[in-house]
């Protein structure tokens, strides 16, 4: 096996402080983009919530309208 | 059905034993080369790496960097794209995951 290579430590310190400064990035996005999505969830929740209620009301509404005599 | 499960478990002890045995050398070679190579860097190293990143401050001022070959100039592409991948794997640990953020 090839002896282990003495590494730069300029590659050392470049190594390992982008590991740190990636971890600190990932925390700081994540935090950032957890409360952006509680909102678009509640906001999807209450389109939804908004829709079905619609979809309800039209169905009762055609149905009541609708004339056959199967009723 | 029930018995395949079982011939399964059965096996999991004598699987994970292989599993050992075969990652045992390759574990002892990676922590071979890793102990030197990869081991972050001593308090000492410091003002050498500060030292080394002026010198290519310099090197590039005085127009030094120009004279690299281009076999040393892919060299040294490869080392700064690695070091480089050290941040995505910084920020996958930051971000509890490997792809995309689990908000």
């Amino acid at each position: 096996m090839a002896p282990p290579v003495a590494v730069s430590p300029l590659i050392k310190t470049a190594r390992w402080s982008a590991l740190l400064l990636g971890v600190f990035y990932g925390k700081q996005r994540f935090e950032y983009l957890k409360p952006i999505a509680e909102e678009e969830r509640k906001v999807e929740e209450a389109e939804k919530k908004a829709k079905e209620e619609q979809e309800r009301i039209y169905k009762q509404l055609s149905e009541a309208n609708s004339d056959t005599i199967l009723k | 059905m029930a018995q395949a499960v079982q011939k399964l478990v059965a096996k999991v002890p004598s699987l994970i034993g292989a599993a050992v045995t075969y990652s045992k050398p390759r574990l002892a070679t990676f922590w071979y080369y890793a102990r030197v190579e990869l081991v972050p860097p001593s308090p000492a190293e410091i003002p050498k790496a500060i030292e080394g990143a002026s010198n290519l401050i310099k090197g590039f001022q005085t127009g030094r960097l120009g004279q690299t070959t281009v076999k040393d100039a892919l060299r040294n592409g490869l080392v700064a794209t690695e070091v480089l991948m050290w941040f995505y794997i910084g920020e996958c640990i930051g971000k509890g995951g490997i792809i995309g953020y689990d908000v």
